[in-house]
């Protein structure tokens, strides 16, 4: 059955077309040993692996569809970006930036966009953009603070 | 486009998730 975010049209397509899709169930009195291998102690707990398996980030707990749909493809990116695909990982960020501005994923994404950008191009200029992006759009956000070493890099 | 088509087995996701070079989506829930 396919409840909360499942249920919508956009989060179906995507996990579909870009995703092998994966359910295990949890029992928390006899836990399993998926459950132990990936020290799941709540649920939903949500996992990006690459094709290995290879776990690359989660999320816990039930989320919007845009909210949910942003976390997904975080996840995606970061899979190239720990694989040092960055041109591919700034794709998927970007999709976040400008798809889902709104949601909780959406600073975090601009954080790791200029990482990447800095780590494909050796710019110091891609980490001052993160720092003057963040503090323009979201000057509340952790990751805002995160970008503070970089406001000393010349623009 | 209906329903997500789920897979059930870690092991038989990765074969799959290899043959097809895509990443895996792992939902943990609990039915309570």
């Amino acid at each position: 059955m396919n409840a909360g975010p499942y249920s919508d049209e956009k989060v179906q397509k995507f996990i579909e077309e870009e995703f092998i899709p994966l359910k295990s169930q949890c029992f928390f009195d006899k836990r399993t040993d998926l459950m132990k291998e990936f020290d799941i102690t709540w649920t939903p707990t949500l996992l990006i692996h690459d094709s290995n398996g290879k776990e690359h980030y989660r999320f816990v707990g039930f989320v919007p569809v845009d909210d949910f749909l942003a976390h997904l493809k975080f996840g995606k990116g970061m899979i190239f970006f720990n694989h040092y695909r960055y041109a591919e990982a700034i794709d998927q960020f970007n999709a976040v930036i400008e798809q889902h501005p709104d949601t909780g994923v959406a600073p975090q994404a601009i954080y790791y966009h200029g990482v990447a950008g800095y780590l494909k191009t050796h710019d110091g200029k891609e980490l001052r953009r993160v720092y003057d992006t963040l503090t323009l759009k979201y000057p509340q956000s952790e990751w805002t603070r995160r970008s503070q070493p970089y406001a000393q890099i010349t623009p | 486009m209906g329903e997500i088509k789920w897979e059930r087995d870690f092991s038989k996701t990765i074969e799959k998730a290899k043959e097809m070079g895509k990443p895996i989506y792992h939902d943990f829930w609990f039915d309570g």
